[in-house]
């Protein structure tokens, strides 16, 4: 476990030296996020200028449900989404050889091994906002539940690491990427909005096969009604059953693996 | 150490004539076609020994190379590594062994190559002391000492090469292999690679599978020779007994004072194969028991004003088992 602190150690201190090296993508990326979160705050603030509800929230309640996906993205974008943009590449280049032999696992190097230090900053800023909707927030949340909504946010980080890399595998058969991981981010656009808008089958493919619901939706719904023990068991089983899932499917994927000829 | 059990390796292709139309109807209907490109293959290799593996392009030397390594699957057969099965990527087989391809760079391209070795300890567990020790071996063999605090892509292809190598050693593998170690290198980078891995060998002893398109690579470095054609061993023995086997012709080659006419260059091909001819030379290739008669023919019909005789080289058996038959 600690030998792989420390590799991840030398993973920042690396990136962080490279990403000195390009100063104008260093300072584009925080202005494209900065972006982002306006626009995602605006159209909730607008939304909210024609209804006082939604899904049972609130204007304060969906606040703090879209600075919790503004967390999710900046932690996903700083620690994993480089590396996954690279991964078709290294599997249609064979470069994924060097990964494979040597005596670390291959999944910790492919999703970890790039640090994005140009959104490094705008994870401060995404923190900022979160602890913003929380002070801002009207009645009493607690210190004990928003601690235990941090940590399911974080389960959230990894259950959307696994989700991408499930849409990922399938370049080892496909050659390229670029349907999967549209169709990752367009169902991914359904966790940007409250799962209980949601009805029937949707919402249960929502909070079980694909449980995008339960990257954010969820853990804010609990943090709001008070977590049980149901719904945290919900979340444990569906964060075990997707690790298996997508371990099994990263071997298979592995197995198809042809390299590429020199 | 090394041991092979009829390994085969079969990919599945799509092919596809040229064209919009037969895009369009590959779209619907694809033609696969299954490609063997490794064919039943065995061997065993013993520590210290360094085996060359040659072939043409498409031989299958690579798709051997990264099953052995547990880089891909096969399709069928059996292998073991230091007793582990290699595509099984056992955390014990991996910390012993090495690949290194000369196409393909494994250390970070923006960083010092001596950053990356850092990693590389961290990764393979090497303590303080030994990999200390092991860096200082190293880059002095490869007199690289004074390079490892720039960065890589600032390095020539052969300064990154070195690197690639110290990389690939730094925690004594017991299994070594070498995909076209020299690819692209000028002439004194390659000799200088050459003595390193001879050099290595003999401190350390481990077993090398060097695959190379360079013959010089493999008659310098390589007492034992295996030749891929077509996914299959043609060849599997010492490089001494490709000459005694299949090195039953020489070479003649005569400086001539005026062009050859035809009837001569006709006369002459009953005494063996014409190899090239110009104006001033030609070079006939004949059986070693023919030698004295196509001698005697060159001088009757051509007006000669040199005449040396030549023993066909390894490099070029070889080439011709990787393509054909030789004729004895």
């Amino acid at each position: 476990m600690w030998r792989y602190v420390r590799l991840y150690a030398y993973f920042l201190r690396f990136s962080m030296s490279k990403a000195m090296e390009f100063r104008v993508d260093f300072f584009f990326r925080i202005l494209m996020d900065s972006v982002f979160y306006l626009i995602s705050l605006g159209f909730f603030g607008i939304l909210f200028q024609h209804t006082s509800a939604l899904a049972g929230w609130n204007l304060d309640q969906v606040l703090i449900f879209i600075s919790s996906l503004f967390f999710l993205d900046a932690v996903h974008m700083t620690l994993v989404a480089n590396n996954y943009w690279a991964f078709p590449d290294l599997v249609n280049q064979g470069k994924l050889d060097y990964y494979l032999i040597r005596p670390v696992a291959p999944l910790f190097f492919l999703t970890l091994r790039e640090f994005a230090a140009n959104s490094f900053l705008n994870l401060f800023i995404a923190i900022g906002i979160l602890a913003w909707s929380f002070v801002r927030y009207p009645g009493e949340l607690g210190m004990g539940p928003i601690a235990l909504h941090v940590v399911l946010l974080l389960v959230g980080v990894y259950l959307h690491t696994l989700l991408y890399l499930i849409f990922l595998i399938p370049v080892f058969w496909l050659q390229h990427a670029e349907g999967s991981r549209s169709l990752f981010f367009g169902i991914e656009l359904l966790a940007e909005r409250p799962h209980r808008i949601y009805q029937g089958a949707l919402k249960r493919l929502l909070l079980s096969v694909i449980p995008f619901a339960v990257l954010i939706s969820l853990p804010t719904y609990l943090l709001f009604e008070g977590a049980t023990l149901t719904g945290l068991g919900h979340i444990a089983l569906v964060t075990a059953g997707l690790t298996v899932a997508t371990y099994l499917f990263w071997r298979i994927g592995l197995r198809a693996y042809s390299s590429a000829s020199s | 150490m090394i041991e092979v059990d009829g390994l085969s390796k079969t990919f599945r292709v799509h092919k596809k004539a040229p064209g919009f139309r037969a895009s369009v109807r590959a779209l619907f209907r694809r033609n696969w076609t299954e490609k063997a490109a490794v064919r039943d293959v065995s061997f065993r290799i013993d520590e210290g020994e360094i085996v060359g593996l040659v072939g043409a392009n498409g031989a299958g030397k690579t798709t051997l190379v990264k099953m052995l390594s547990g880089v891909i699957h096969p399709s069928s057969g059996d292998a073991h590594v230091l007793g582990y099965r290699p595509w099984e990527r056992d955390d014990r087989f991996r910390s012993q062994m090495a690949l290194i391809m000369g196409q393909k760079a494994s250390l970070w391209w923006d960083l010092p190559a001596g950053d990356g070795f850092l990693l590389l300890r961290e990764i393979y567990r090497i303590p303080d002391d030994r990999f200390q020790a092991n860096l200082d071996e190293l880059s002095e063999m490869l007199d690289v000492r004074d390079l490892l605090d720039i960065q890589v892509r600032r390095l020539s292809l052969g300064e990154r090469m070195k690197m690639e190598l110290i990389a690939a050693l730094l925690h004594t593998p017991r299994v070594v292999y070498l995909d076209e170690p020299t690819i692209g290198l000028d002439l004194s980078a390659q000799r200088a690679i050459r003595e390193f891995i001879l050099t290595y060998r003999e401190r350390h002893r481990p077993a090398m599978i060097v695959t190379s398109h360079y013959m010089d690579d493999i008659e310098r470095l390589c007492e034992r020779i295996m030749i891929l054609r077509d996914g299959e061993m043609v060849y599997d023995g010492s490089r001494d007994r490709i000459l005694s086997e299949y090195a039953g012709h020489k070479i003649l080659i005569a400086h001539l004072r005026s062009e050859p006419t035809s009837e001569a260059l006709t006369a002459l091909r009953a005494h063996g194969e014409i190899l090239a001819h110009d104006d001033v030379t030609v070079r006939l290739e004949v059986a070693r028991t023919a030698v004295a008669a196509a001698a005697a023919a060159l001088l009757e019909r051509l007006s000669v004003a040199d005449l040396t005789i030549e023993e066909v080289g390894i490099g070029s058996i070889i080439e011709r088992l990787q393509t054909r038959e030789p004729s004895a």
